[in-house]
C-alpha cells in the first residue's frame, strides 16, 4: 500500500473542533431519538400485550411497518416526504431552523421505537401471568397493573437487550449525514475533504464511536446491577461483568 | 454502509502489512489479471452515469475506454477488460489506496492537498463552481448567498470554499447529486452549488430544464483529473500518454464533442483557451 500516514491532521487545523462538534451533534440526536424511541417503545410494547385486540393490532402495525423499512428510507421520508405536507410558512421556518436535525431525530426515534417495542414486549411476556392476576386481585385496574407492576418489572428485565439497541441507535445516527446532519461521521468526512487523509479521519471517528459505546455499555452494566430484582432467575452472580 | 466495508478491508490490508497484491505495481497487476478496475459514478451525467438504456456510460468512462485501454493492452500484451465500481467523494481515495480500484475516472478535482495522498493524470476537463437555482431566484452568485440555504456535495471542494468565503450562508451538504437536487426542488434549500458542468448536466436531465437557472461567475477553478495510487509512475505514464495521444490525434476532442457538443448529452462547448490548455498539456514525443 502506497499510503503515507500522517496522524497530525487530527489535531492540526480545525479537525479537533470539528470532531468535537460532530460528537456533540451525535450525542444530541441520539439522546433525543432515544427518548422518543423509549416512549414509543414502552407504549407500543405494552399495547402489544393489551387485552384488547384492536390495540394490539395498532401496535403490531406500527412495529412491523417501521422496523421492516430500511432506516435510510425513513431518513428520506422524514426529510423529503413529510415537510411538503405542512403549511408553506411553517415549512420555510422549519427549513431555516434545523429541519435536517429534526427529521433525523424522528427517523431514528420512530424506527428504533419499533425495535424497542419488541424488546419491551418480550420483557412483559416474560412476567408470569399469575403476577398480572395477582396485581388485579389486589384491586388494581388493568392500567394500574401495567403501570405499577408489569412495566417496572419488565423494564428491569430488558436492560441488556435495551443496551444493545441503544448502542445500535447511537451508531445508526450516522445515517443522518445523508440528510445533511453534521454529526460525527459527517465531520470525519469533512476532515478527509480538507486533508485528503481518509484513513486517519475514519480511524478517529471509529475510535470515538467505540469509546462512546464502551462508556455507555459500562454505565448500563452498573444500572443493570443496581436494578436487579432479588429473587428472580440467575441472581446468583449479579456482578458478572 | 459500503464505505465502512471498504474501510474495514483497508484496515485488514494495513494489518496484514504486505498483502500479496501489495508488492506488484498496477501495471503488473493489470498484466496478470487482464482487468483495469476504475472507480466512477452512477449519477454524474455526462461524465459517468447510468443512461436510459441502463448502460453505465459517460465522458470520463469513454476516455478510459478509448484512450487508456488500448495502450494498456499493448503494455500488458493482452486485451484488458474494463471493470467499473461506484465511487463517491468520501470513498474514492480509500478505494484507490486499498487497491479496490486502480484508477478514479469521474469528476474529481485535482488539488494540491489531494496530491499528498494520490497522483493525478493530466487535466481532462476544466470547469468552476456556480449555483443552480429556481428561475427568478434572488441568488446571483457567491456574493449574495449570505443567510440563504445552499446545498453542496459532501466532500467536495465547493463546500469548503463556501464555508470559507461565505460563512453566513447556511450550508447543507448531501452525499449525492440526486438528494441535493431533491432538496432544491422541494425548497429545503434555495440554491445548489457544484461545478458548473455538473449543474448543466443536472439541468439537462431535470423534468423541466427551463425551470432552472445556472447563475454566478465561476468562484473556483476545478480541473478534473484521473486519480491513481501515489508513486506508481509507470502506470501514470501509460495513462498520460494515452490522453496525450488522444489530444494529438484529435480523438480526445471528438469524444468531448460527442458528450458536450451541440448534440451531446450536455451542451458545454470547450472555450478556446481551454482547448489551447489541453493541447499544451501534451508534451512532444
Amino acid at each position: 500500500m502506497n499510503y503515507q500516514f500522517d496522524w497530525s491532521v487530527l489535531w492540526t487545523g480545525q479537525s479537533g473542533q470539528w470532531l468535537l462538534q460532530g460528537l456533540v451533534t451525535t450525542l444530541e440526536i441520539s439522546a433525543l431519538a432515544w427518548l422518543l424511541a423509549g416512549a414509543l417503545g414502552v407504549l407500543s410494547g405494552a399495547l402489544r400485550t393489551a387485552p384488547w385486540a384492536p390495540l394490539r393490532a395498532v401496535a403490531a402495525f406500527y412495529v412491523e411497518f417501521f422496523r421492516n423499512v430500511p432506516l435510510l428510507v425513513w431518513m428520506f421520508f422524514w426529510y423529503f416526504g413529510v415537510p411538503p405536507l405542512l403549511p408553506k410558512p411553517f415549512q420555510d421556518w422549519l427549513y431555516d431552523h434545523g429541519a435536517e436535525f429534526w427529521a433525523g431525530t424522528l427517523a431514528l426515534g420512530v424506527y428504533h421505537g419499533a425495535r424497542f417495542s419488541e424488546v419491551i414486549r418480550s420483557g412483559i411476556q416474560a412476567i408470569p401471568k399469575t403476577q398480572f392476576e395477582a396485581a388485579l386481585s389486589t384491586g388494581l385496574t388493568t392500567m394500574q397493573a401495567y403501570r405499577f407492576v408489569i412495566i417496572p418489572v419488565a423494564l428491569r428485565l430488558i436492560i441488556p437487550p435495551v443496551t444493545s439497541e441503544s448502542l445500535n441507535l447511537l451508531k445508526n445516527s450516522s445515517l443522518a449525514l445523508t440528510i445533511s446532519v453534521a454529526e460525527l461521521t459527517f465531520q470525519t468526512r469533512q476532515i478527509e475533504t480538507y486533508t485528503a487523509k481518509a484513513f486517519e479521519a475514519l480511524t478517529a471517528g471509529t475510535v470515538i464511536y467505540l469509546l462512546l459505546c464502551l462508556a455507555i455499555a459500562g454505565v448500563m452494566a452498573r444500572v443493570e446491577r443496581r436494578c436487579a430484582i432479588p429473587g428472580m432467575i440467575a441472581r446468583a452472580a449479579p456482578a458478572e461483568h | 454502509m459500503k464505505q465502512v466495508t471498504i474501510f474495514l478491508v483497508a484496515i485488514a490490508l494495513l494489518l496484514a502489512g504486505k498483502s500479496p497484491a501489495g508488492a506488484e505495481t498496477t501495471l503488473e497487476k493489470i498484466a496478470r489479471t487482464g482487468v483495469l478496475t476504475i472507480g466512477t459514478r452512477t449519477g454524474s451525467p455526462p461524465f459517468a452515469y447510468i443512461n436510459q438504456k441502463n448502460e453505465w456510460v459517460g465522458f470520463s468512462i469513454e476516455l478510459v475506454e478509448q484512450l487508456v485501454l488500448p495502450p494498456l493492452a499493448k503494455k500488458a500484451g493482452k486485451p484488458v477488460k474494463l471493470e467499473k465500481k461506484e465511487s463517491a467523494p468520501p470513498t474514492r481515495i480509500p478505494l484507490l489506496s486499498s487497491n479496490a480500484v486502480d484508477l478514479i475516472a469521474e469528476t474529481m478535482t485535482d488539488t494540491r492537498s489531494r496530491r499528498d495522498s494520490v497522483d493525478f493524470s493530466l487535466t481532462f476537463f476544466v470547469t468552476g463552481a456556480q449555483f443552480l437555482v429556481k428561475k427568478g431566484s434572488p441568488i446571483k452568485g457567491i456574493k449574495n448567498i449570505g443567510g440563504k440555504r445552499v446545498a453542496a456535495q459532501q466532500g467536495s471542494t465547493n463546500a469548503r470554499i463556501i464555508r470559507e468565503r461565505a460563512p453566513k450562508a447556511q450550508l447543507r451538504e448531501f452525499p449525492d447529486q440526486p438528494a441535493a437536487f431533491q432538496a432544491l426542488a422541494q425548497g429545503q434549500v434555495d440554491g445548489y452549488t457544484n461545478d458548473g458542468i455538473q449543474l448543466a448536466g443536472l439541468k439537462a436531465k431535470a423534468p423541466k430544464p427551463g425551470a432552472w437557472d445556472i447563475v454566478g461567475e465561476f468562484y473556483s477553478y476545478e480541473p478534473y483529473g484521473m486519480a491513481l495510487r501515489k508513486g506508481d509512475s509507470d502506470f501514470r505514464a501509460v495513462v498520460n500518454n494515452g490522453l496525450m495521444e488522444g489530444i494529438d490525434s484529435g480523438r480526445f476532442f471528438e469524444i468531448y464533442e460527442k458528450w458536450f457538443g451541440p448534440k451531446g448529452e450536455v451542451p458545454y462547448p470547450m472555450a478556446p483557451d481551454v482547448k489551447k490548455f489541453m493541447i499544451y498539456q501534451s508534451v512532444p514525443k
